[in-house]
């Protein structure tokens, strides 16, 4: 169900303590929303040339523009604030502890404009409010499965209700490897095309384990046991072992799961008894990484190099 | 498939007690059962999936069922609904 969001009002970036906003002018119309994930600076729009300045985005002054307007005589600046201001803006923010002149904060205010400000310099500024704007309105969806990191590989395990997924997954955080989210795990596509996922807020850490109950992994393992985030690399799909079913026998097998548009190597294994399931994928996930790095499949390899009774006959009888 | 909208009518709204009690439930049907509330859709088997919806009293919940036993599986989990899941005479 992938969702697309429409506005994020203004006033939310205040809340991010990695931006350091220190005053806010015009609080009134903080509610503001911002619908576009990218920043912009005015730069020439200050000087008349609007054609590119878009409303829905968030405008970041830096020292450039904040320059620019202090040196304008007074009815150039009052006529260059207008015309921009009048594009209605969602909001301003302002790096470098910048003063903001009485003027501004006028102009602004007519044309419903809130403006903060940041202690921050403008390129950090607009580097970490652009990550947070991307994540904000990326494309999300939420699937069912336990998201790990095995390896330094995001794997989503997923399966039926009751196969045994979360019981898997404990055993795979016994060997040391990270959780992210078991049952349900939050994906959305970030600004390099990468699918990251993580765990809703109220489940976070938390894992259930029929028998146990709910519990807290980063209590019990503790905090290396934990990982806030991960991209995803592989899917392991664990499935009722069904005897008329033909599984991978060579390791051939391309499959794909398609999420968000992306195409994930995808491993289904069929569950049976007297299968070791967390030692099982911990080696797909190493072939996985063998095959990544350039390695051959066993048939690939085969091919290359057939042995002498393939090729019809050996030299010692 | 079948569906039927439910509200949340037990004032503590889906919190950790009433949502144990609908995944044990649902569990003990073989259809695939969801709960869909605003964009979001959850497998009403799990537990921490039930949880993540973080659903108050007077939210309309969609129940979906699509198997054997759907309609059982609406009919038994809209009466844990209407029964405030047990909780409250």
């Amino acid at each position: 169900m992938p969702r697309e969001v429409k506005g994020m009002p203004f006033i939310q970036i205040r809340e991010l303590k990695q931006l350091k906003i220190v005053r806010t002018y015009n609080e009134k119309w903080a509610g503001n929303l911002v619908s576009h994930p990218r920043p912009q600076r005015p730069g020439l729009g200050l000087t008349g040339y609007l054609k590119h300045i878009q409303a829905g985005r968030i405008q970041i002054f830096g020292k450039t523009e904040a320059g620019y307007l202090h040196n304008l005589k007074e009815g150039d600046r009052g006529r260059c604030l207008k015309n921009y201001f009048s594009l209605n803006v969602p909001g301003v923010v302002v790096s470098e502890n910048l003063e903001v002149a009485a003027d501004w904060i006028a102009v602004a205010a007519r044309y419903n404009t809130p403006i903060l400000v940041s202690e921050l310099h403008t390129a950090p500024l607009i580097s970490r409010l652009s990550a947070y704007l991307y994540q904000y309105f990326a494309r999300k969806i939420k699937m069912n499965g336990v998201l790990m990191d095995i390896m330094g590989q995001g794997v989503l395990i997923t399966g039926a209700s009751g196969i045994g997924k979360s019981e898997t997954a404990l055993e795979l955080v016994n060997k040391g490897y990270q959780l992210i989210a078991d049952d349900v795990a939050e994906f959305y596509l970030d600004s390099n095309d990468d699918l990251v996922g993580r765990a809703n807020e109220v489940i976070k850490n938390l894992m259930e384990v029929r028998g146990l109950g709910i519990i807290n992994i980063n209590d019990i393992f503790g905090s290396s046991a934990v990982l806030e985030e991960k991209t995803l690399d592989l899917v392991i799909n664990l499935e009722k072992w069904d005897p008329k079913k033909k599984y991978d026998r060579l390791g051939e097998d391309n499959l794909y799961f398609k999420i968000l548009g992306l195409e994930v190597p995808m491993i289904a294994l069929p569950v049976g008894p007297g299968r070791n399931l967390s030692t099982i994928i911990e080696v797909a996930v190493r072939n996985f990484l063998a095959k990544k790095s350039g390695r051959k499949t066993y048939l690939e390899a085969k091919k290359e190099n057939p042995s002498p009774e393939a090729a019809g006959g050996s030299e010692v009888k | 498939m079948i569906e039927k909208k439910q509200q949340i009518i037990n004032k503590l709204g889906l919190h950790a007690r009433a949502a144990a009690k609908l995944s044990h439930l649902a569990n003990m049907f073989s259809s695939d059962i969801y709960l869909i509330y605003d964009e979001d859709k959850v497998n009403a088997k799990s537990l921490l999936g039930i949880l993540t919806l973080a659903a108050s009293v007077g939210s309309e919940i969609t129940l979906q069922a699509t198997g054997e036993d759907e309609k059982e599986a609406i009919e038994a989990i809209g009466g844990l609904f209407d029964r405030k899941f047990d909780e409250e005479s």
